[in-house]
């Protein structure tokens, strides 16, 4: 700074406090970041797991579709998706989506087609063994996916959708740009006040930063929880009626 | 065509052909397991055995051939004949099988392993299909294993608690496909004290084996194969009596 100084250079303060004064406006920003992207990870695994479904079906169409729909929703980026469903629905068609909307639609479409891939993996890690095993006790085509196929995908998909969701966050920092106030939009608009660019931008990374911590802790715990036997508290707590329930059985049998 | 004993026959493979892919596994397989009868299949890798046990229970549909199983015609047949044929589902229902990599479902207790099969297909209340379970767990001997989860249980418990849920759904019919190869050997020994009671109680079963000595013990019908076809059969004397000289062979080479 005393270089600048000696330079000639107007000397570089930054005003750190900006971030205490406008905290308030930035987890508002986050929060907007977490409820978009967290309506679009419920719909994405739902929409995922029909396309997952769709993909390793037996009929033709079903699978060529569901793999085209992968395909092409994988490789557009998050910024190209928001603006053609925000500007080129309302132009096609004449139908206006809220802000809020066209970012949950467009994350939806772009993680569908990550989530279909992740779940069809982890349905095709299971060992054929266990379809065998269900078919030869007799099961229907339905409870053998509900009850023995998809508790154990789900253990396998958790790590991966714990990374999936991270990207999912960051990716609502494009919805800036059709004006989401989000955490880039707050810091934007606070920039173009204070002219901070560093301190404004060194804040949301920090914000970013800590949801992906956060995250990370989350779904380390739903994956214990999912393990088997249970180490999770939840899964604990859980089960621990029905295990008092067998141990009596185990009494008296 | 082959049978244990003039009892009531149980189940009968007519004319069964299999092919994977352009490959024919088997040549065309007739064999009759009579009610309460203890038939044992063996024979070098890739004989075929496994195959025909997978046949019994529609887990590998036959190209052609039938399996009548309590008066109702199973499989395609030879595509002539147009007796009505039964699903897959309900042979299962009737018929339980053991595998050899014991495919218990590692995401339930032992005793949920029983129990959701069983609630799954007689429905009632949790609480029945648990005293069921219970009720089976305790005939292997690991009642006291009933809320340990697979990965706890040693490979001879595994099998155990698998067979028990063959079992807790009262087939007519038991299905063993190697049940003892993938275990240390150590563990064989009480996988086979339990097949040796179920025997002994008088169960229908077929195993597919390479344990000659427990073979000789429970066979009362000897079916040995090999590429793709049945070579020799015989009773339980089959040991001590047998003519074919690659049966004799292989025998000999085992014991």
């Amino acid at each position: 700074m005393m270089r600048r100084e000696e330079e000639g250079v107007a000397p570089i303060n930054f005003m750190w406090h900006l971030v205490w004064d406008f905290k308030w406006d930035l987890f508002k920003g986050l929060l907007t970041a977490v409820n978009v992207s967290i309506a679009a990870l419920i719909l994405s695994m739902v929409i995922g797991m029909i396309f997952a479904l769709a993909r390793m079906s037996r009929f033709k169409v079903f699978s060529i579709f569901a793999t085209v729909y992968v395909n092409i929703f994988r490789g557009i980026p998050a910024l190209v998706s928001v603006i053609w469903v925000y500007f080129g629905w309302s132009l096609l068609f004449g139908h206006n989506f809220t802000v809020y909307q066209a970012g949950v639609i467009a994350l939806t479409l772009l993680y569908s087609s990550f989530f279909c891939e992740i779940f069809r993996s982890a349905l095709q890690a299971i060992h054929k063994g266990q379809r065998e095993a269900g078919m030869a006790l007799g099961l229907t085509r339905g409870r053998i996916f509900r009850s023995i196929m998809l508790p154990q995908a789900t253990k396998i998909a958790i790590p991966n959708i714990g990374s999936m969701y991270i990207g999912m966050i960051k990716d609502t920092s494009t919805f800036a740009i059709i004006g989401m106030v989000e955490v880039v939009r707050v810091t934007q608009n606070l920039n173009s006040t204070y002219f901070q660019p560093f301190v404004l931008y060194t804040a949301a990374a920090g914000l970013y930063v800590v949801i992906a911590f956060l995250v990370d802790f989350i779904f380390r715990n739903v994956e214990l929880n999912f393990s088997y036997p249970p180490q999770g508290r939840i899964a604990k707590f859980l089960s621990r009626k029905k295990k008092k329930r067998v141990e009596g059985l185990m009494k008296s049998t | 065509m082959p049978t244990s004993s003039n009892n009531e026959v149980l189940m009968e493979l007519s004319g069964v052909r299999k092919t994977f892919g352009t490959i024919e596994v088997l040549h065309g397989i007739d064999l009759q397991i009579s009610k309460g009868s203890h038939a044992v299949i063996f024979g070098p890798s890739g004989s075929g055995k496994s195959t025909v046990l997978r046949c019994m229970n529609l887990l590998e549909e036959p190209q052609e051939g039938s399996i009548k199983f309590l008066g109702t015609e199973y499989g395609p047949g030879n595509g002539k004949d147009d007796v009505k044929r039964g699903k897959p589902i309900e042979l299962r229902r009737k018929v339980g099988m053991v595998f050899q990599q014991f495919n218990l479902f590692p995401h339930l207790s032992a005793i949920d392993n029983l129990a959701l099969p069983y609630r799954s297909i007689r429905g009632g209340s949790v609480q029945e299909a648990q005293e069921r379970a219970a009720h089976e767990l305790n005939k292997v001997g690991l009642l006291k294993f009933a809320t340990n989860y697979p990965s706890q249980l040693s490979g001879g418990q595994q099998q155990r608690v698998a067979i028990a849920r063959a079992l807790s759904l009262d087939p007519e019919l038991m299905l063993f496909d190697e049940p003892t190869s993938a275990l240390d050997p150590e563990l064989v020994g009480e996988v086979l004290a339990v097949m040796r009671q179920l025997a002994e109680s008088g169960m229908t079963m077929v195993v597919v084996t390479h344990e000659m000595n427990f073979a000789r013990e429970i066979g009362d019908l000897n079916v040995f194969m090999e590429a793709g076809n049945i070579v020799a059969t015989g009773g339980s004397d089959f040991f001590e009596n047998c003519t074919n000289q690659r049966a004799q062979e292989f025998i000999g080479s085992v014991l």
